[in-house]
């Protein structure tokens, strides 16, 4: 009898406890569509009840026709496929190298990867200015791309590597014994084979363009070329404050982002669980 | 040409030295690799064919340039340009020696194959074998040029610049040429002036605070939200589970911003919802009282990664056998009693790496302070040495590039961050499986 008056009291209790913090991830989430939909620009005027403003697509039709907004959606995009595809292929290769073979310099190699995966990249981002004055990457997509992908190398290398690290070696030796190129190994046993690492590698590569913000800023300058993190961080600066502009703007980057995210969780679930931890 | 060699090993030295004499001279002379050893004749051609280039490059890396106040400032000497340029150089000679070596090893390796079965045949030598054998440095060199001219040169740079003086007003290209001046600004940061050693002080005290509790609130919040949501017997535990997904998907920077807006003291939702109902009667000074502020980061740092966790954790719990809970249960165990045993030390043991990840990430955070508070409120010293009082070293160091351009104490900075977090770094290398198990 006791025991179950203190289970439902816990019951009751945790019941409580998920609508509070419900309410609390999603509170700063209601006022981005509240704001994203109100016919106010400020956030000063904005009501303080949610939707309170009524519905409105001001700011929406505000975005596609004043700014560059679809510009920054096309470039961001672009730079995020390059990024992913470029990343998955270059870390893949080399974690497979890391993995099957043995050569001078490997040890070293490995350990440098860890220390420098450590650092966030923008301490050398004068360095980085300069180089890619040199070869005319300034301002343009690609350069950028060769800037993240640099970055994504050591760590995500070293994932692969350590996930490669747990598939029997026997699948690809069996494979050389019968005459397989090394590359066609790679292509048609290892990558298959490392299909749960390598997707989310390209979760991780994918979703970063469109949140960072340093490198952007760095590269590329002017606002055809720019991405949506850039562009959306313009309208709330401290000179300006288009808050309600800037809401919908992040609204239109987050739904696909949260739709997918819903969708995949038991898949990142067990990524997560089983991948990076086992390292 | 003699181009004789004995099959009884003692002709070792001959091939070492005709080899250190010229890359690829022995591949062609004695084992008839012509493809292989042209291709390092050619390297080492177009080597010496820069030789001038690389000596007046590293001239220019001693000196930085002299200043020209004469010349129009198109033509001075550019020093960073220099020093990058310099580094580079640096590089490319040591990918130089690496090809080098190999090749010698090569040579050598070829001559104890020939030692024991003689010269090898025309197929063993075609142009597909070689790249067959090449495999690992042809698939490595993408990356390795990347990391090399995208992270290691930019950080090597970073490193040379805390040597030097190249700070706003003096000291900045292309008007005006930069110097070596040796540990001069680790002397300013670390004793020399006041206003910068408390300010380093301050910062670093409020990084290393900031790692440790935003990295505990996280992972603590999100193995109660896991726990709770994989004990409770809820029906709609989905639905909760998709929500407190939600702060991991949306972009960080967005949240951050957003956070900002909503807290603004004056005109902030979140002030004017607590004066509506009566709860306060003046604002808050969320973002613009230090300690509140600090407070405010943590917190919404918290709201923002403890998704991650909750995530990372949950993924832990169903990896964990059931084999394990079903011999409890036989054995009488209660369920609290298996959580308490099995479920927690398990879930600590396996997610402990990520927590010293975690903190290394964190140290790092950029976004999470700069876009919530901006490094701000201003503090005492913060006109001087653009340090708020929420900066981390990480944003400091940004601010000292973007506003004050103050490069040489943002790269001391950078310095030390290096000389704190590689321990860490070799720490979980040296725990991770492949290295126990001498595989490397």
């Amino acid at each position: 009898m006791k025991g179950s008056i203190g289970q439902k009291l816990l019951h009751i209790f945790v019941w409580i406890f998920l609508i509070g913090t419900s309410l609390f991830v999603l509170y700063p989430l209601v006022y981005v569509a509240s704001a994203a939909f109100s016919d106010q620009q400020n956030i000063a005027a904005l009501n303080i009840i949610p939707f309170g403003d009524g519905i409105s697509f001001t700011n929406f039709t505000y975005l596609f026709e004043k700014t560059d907004f679809p510009k920054w959606f096309q470039n961001t995009l672009i730079i995020a496929i390059s990024t992913t595809l470029s990343t998955v292929f270059v870390c893949a290769l080399s974690a497979y190298i890391f993995s099957r073979f043995r050569f001078t310099l490997k040890k070293p190699m490995m350990m440098s990867l860890l220390v420098l995966q450590i650092f966030p990249s923008f301490v050398g981002m004068i360095a980085i200015y300069v180089i890619l004055l040199r070869i005319n990457g300034l301002n343009t997509l690609w350069g950028l791309v060769l800037v993240y992908l640099a970055g994504n190398i050591p760590y995500n290398t070293w994932l692969v590597k350590s996930y490669l690290d747990t598939v029997p070696k026997s699948l690809d030796e069996a494979a050389r014994i019968d005459g397989a190129s090394h590359f066609l190994i790679f292509r048609k046993i290892v990558l298959p084979v490392a299909k749960p690492i390598i997707i989310f590698l390209s979760i991780t590569s994918f979703t970063a363009p469109w949140m960072d913000f340093i490198f952007p800023k760095l590269v590329l300058r002017s606002s055809k070329v720019q991405t949506v993190a850039l562009g959306l961080f313009g309208f709330v600066t401290d000179k300006k404050n288009m808050f309600a502009t800037f809401a919908a703007g992040s609204l239109l980057i987050a739904i696909p982002f949260v739709i997918f995210f819903v969708l995949t969780q038991k898949m990142l679930i067990t990524s997560l669980g089983g991948g990076a931890v086992k390292e | 040409m003699s181009v004789s060699l004995n099959r009884d090993g003692s002709s070792k030295n001959q091939v070492l030295i005709t080899s250190i004499l010229f890359m690829g001279l022995s591949h062609i002379l004695y084992f008839k690799q012509y493809i292989k050893g042209i291709l390092y004749t050619v390297t080492e051609v177009v080597g010496i064919c820069f030789i001038p280039f690389v000596i007046n490059g590293i001239y220019n890396l001693i000196t930085l340039g002299e200043p020209q106040p004469n010349l129009p400032v198109k033509e001075r000497d550019n020093s960073i340009f220099m020093l990058i340029d310099g580094i580079m150089i640096l590089t490319v000679i040591s990918i130089f020696l690496i090809i080098y070596i190999m090749s010698i090893r090569s040579a050598l390796q070829e001559y104890r194959d020939f030692c024991r079965n003689g010269l090898k045949s025309k197929a063993q030598n075609s142009a597909k074998h070689i790249v067959g054998n090449a495999f690992p440095a042809i698939g490595m060199a993408p990356a390795v040029l990347l990391i090399l001219f995208f992270v290691v040169v930019p950080l090597v740079f970073s490193a040379c610049v805390a040597f030097t003086n190249y700070s706003a007003p003096e000291h900045i290209t292309p008007n005006n040429t930069v110097d070596w001046v040796g540990f001069e600004n680790f002397k300013t940061m670390f004793g020399g002036e006041a206003t910068w050693t408390s300010a380093f002080g301050r910062v670093a005290i409020w990084t290393l605070v900031w790692g440790v509790l935003a990295t505990f609130t996280c992972y603590i919040g999100g193995l109660i939200m896991a726990v709770v949501l994989n004990e409770s017997k809820i029906k709609i535990k989905g639905v909760f589970r998709s929500i407190f997904i939600l702060p991991y998907a949306v972009p960080s920077v967005v949240s951050m911003l957003v956070w900002k807006n909503l807290l603004n003291g004056s005109f902030g939702i979140v002030n004017r919802t607590l004066m509506e109902i009566g709860m306060i009667h003046s604002p808050i000074p969320w973002l613009s009282d230090v300690w509140l502020c600090r407070a405010v980061c943590v917190l919404v740092n918290l709201w923002a990664g403890f998704s991650y966790f909750m995530l990372l954790i949950m993924g832990n719990m169903t990896a964990i056998s059931q084999d394990i809970y079903e011999a409890a249960r036989i054995d009488g165990a209660s369920r609290w009693y298996t959580f308490r045993k099995i479920t927690i030390p398990l879930i600590l043991y396996q997610t402990t790496p990520l927590i010293i990840m975690s903190f290394t990430h964190n140290i790092n955070n950029f976004g999470a302070i700069y876009f919530l508070t901006g490094g701000l409120p201003k503090v005492a010293d913060s006109t001087l040495t653009s340090a708020g009082g929420t900066d981390i070293l990480v944003t400091w160091i940004y601010q000292l590039t973007m506003t004050l351009m103050k490069y040489n104490y943002a790269s001391v900075l950078a310095v030390v961050i290096f000389i704190v977090l590689t321990p860490f770094a070799i720490f979980s290398f040296r725990r991770t499986k492949s290295y126990k198990e001498g595989e490397l």
